[in-house]
């Protein structure tokens, strides 16, 4: 089993680099493909989606709803399987 | 996405549901975030925190901010502080050159903050941007991004001498809403700059054309919309961008309504039927958003 953190990727915002968990697509246990939505975040100019960069199965939701993350903190942990 | 995914972000998202992106993975964002910590630049990408950046920074292209990151003025729709500014940095035309060659720029746009410290206002700061930019990439097309200088001709002069393909100046918003919005600025001065710079380019090849952008959704109704249009037109503007204005924070000035993709639609086909060469007009677009593609559009795709 190998478990990726997925972590948040440079949203460029110059304040902070920080976002705010809006909402999650997924739930542990979740099989998903590469590039499947995995939750919304919020800035204080749009919401993202982030995308998931590998494939695989959910294994934990690491940072919750309506929690603040920065740039470069996980998300959430993914098993890729191999 | 399910249908309880999408009521609950509704629930819980400020934005409505078209004011969504997607964040890149991969891409060039990287790259360019360390070139620009590298030569010490600035880009109004991030200090007016444009929600296109991670797109703009995974193509590889970026909008260069120069004359520092703080401003003399106060508008209210801007995220970019207003703290006493420093001396121009010498360096920086260079550095914004030696970016631009690095990055394989074909489209080079640059902007500033407003320096009414400064007697030129930066404008000869501009023309050197434009002539290293120029010698650098002789192929590639110059696009400014200009404040008023407050209505000299004399410096928008000295910027259109040094010969960029495109002289941009926003109008930003309806005359009705400048006191609240753009409170240093006036509407008929703006429109002026891109007047002088259209005649400026009488029997030379540069500018090509004049640009200007204005947001929406800050309470402005149609009407007065189709005659900031109609005033650009007449000042020679040939392109034009209208996107979404979004409040960097709870200190500017609130949205007032967020447009429909429709509507600025129907705005783009308004635009185009009014004469202009070229027009964006969509939720997120900025004045510098896809800058090259906008003008692709003018020269017919004919850019270098």
């Amino acid at each position: 089993m190998a478990v990726e953190d997925v972590k948040l990727p440079d949203l460029g915002e110059d304040a902070g680099d920080m976002a705010r968990v809006a909402f999650w697509y997924v739930d542990p246990g979740d099989d998903i493909e590469s590039g499947d939505e995995l939750l919304q975040m919020l800035t204080d100019k749009a919401t993202f989606d982030v995308p998931s960069p590998v494939a695989g199965t959910i294994v934990e939701l690491v940072a919750d709803e309506d929690q603040e993350v920065l740039v470069g903190e996980v998300l959430c942990r993914i098993d890729t399987g191999d | 996405m399910s249908k309880a995914s999408e009521s609950a972000t509704a629930r819980r998202s400020p934005f409505p549901p078209w004011l969504r992106k997607r964040v890149p993975t991969g891409g060039e964002a990287r790259r360019v975030r360390a070139l620009l910590a590298e030569l010490r630049l600035e880009t109004v990408c991030s200090g007016a925190h444009c929600p296109n950046l991670p797109e703009c920074f995974a193509r590889g292209t970026a909008t260069f901010m120069v004359l520092g990151d703080t401003c003399t003025r106060s508008c209210r729709f801007c995220a970019v502080p207003d703290d006493p500014p420093g001396p121009p940095r010498d360096a920086e035309p260079e550095a914004v050159a030696e970016a631009a060659a690095r990055l394989g720029l074909r489209h080079v746009v640059v902007t500033s903050v407003t320096r009414d410290d400064l007697p030129d206002g930066g404008a000869r700061h501009f023309a050197r941007t434009i002539r290293a930019v120029r010698a650098r990439l002789p192929k590639a097309a110059v696009e400014v991004l200009v404040p008023d200088f407050e209505g000299r001709e004399a410096d928008v002069a000295t910027v259109c001498d040094a010969g960029p393909d495109l002289f941009n100046h926003n109008v930003e918003t309806v005359p009705r809403l400048y006191p609240a919005v753009r409170p240093q600025a006036d509407y008929r001065r703006s429109l002026d700059v891109l007047a002088c710079a259209r005649r400026l380019a009488d029997g030379r090849d540069r500018p090509r054309f004049t640009k200007s952008g204005l947001m929406v959704g800050l309470g402005e109704t149609g009407d007065e919309v189709r005659a900031v249009l109609a005033d650009l037109r007449e000042a020679g503007c040939g392109i034009v961008t209208i996107g979404q204005y979004l409040a960097p924070s709870k200190a500017h000035v609130p949205v007032a309504r967020f447009v429909e993709p429709g509507e600025f639609a129907d705005w783009e086909s308004e635009a185009r039927a009014m004469g202009f060469a070229a027009v964006a007009a969509g939720p997120f677009v900025r004045s510098s958003y896809r800058a090259d593609r906008v003008y692709g559009e003018c020269t017919g795709g004919a850019t270098a």
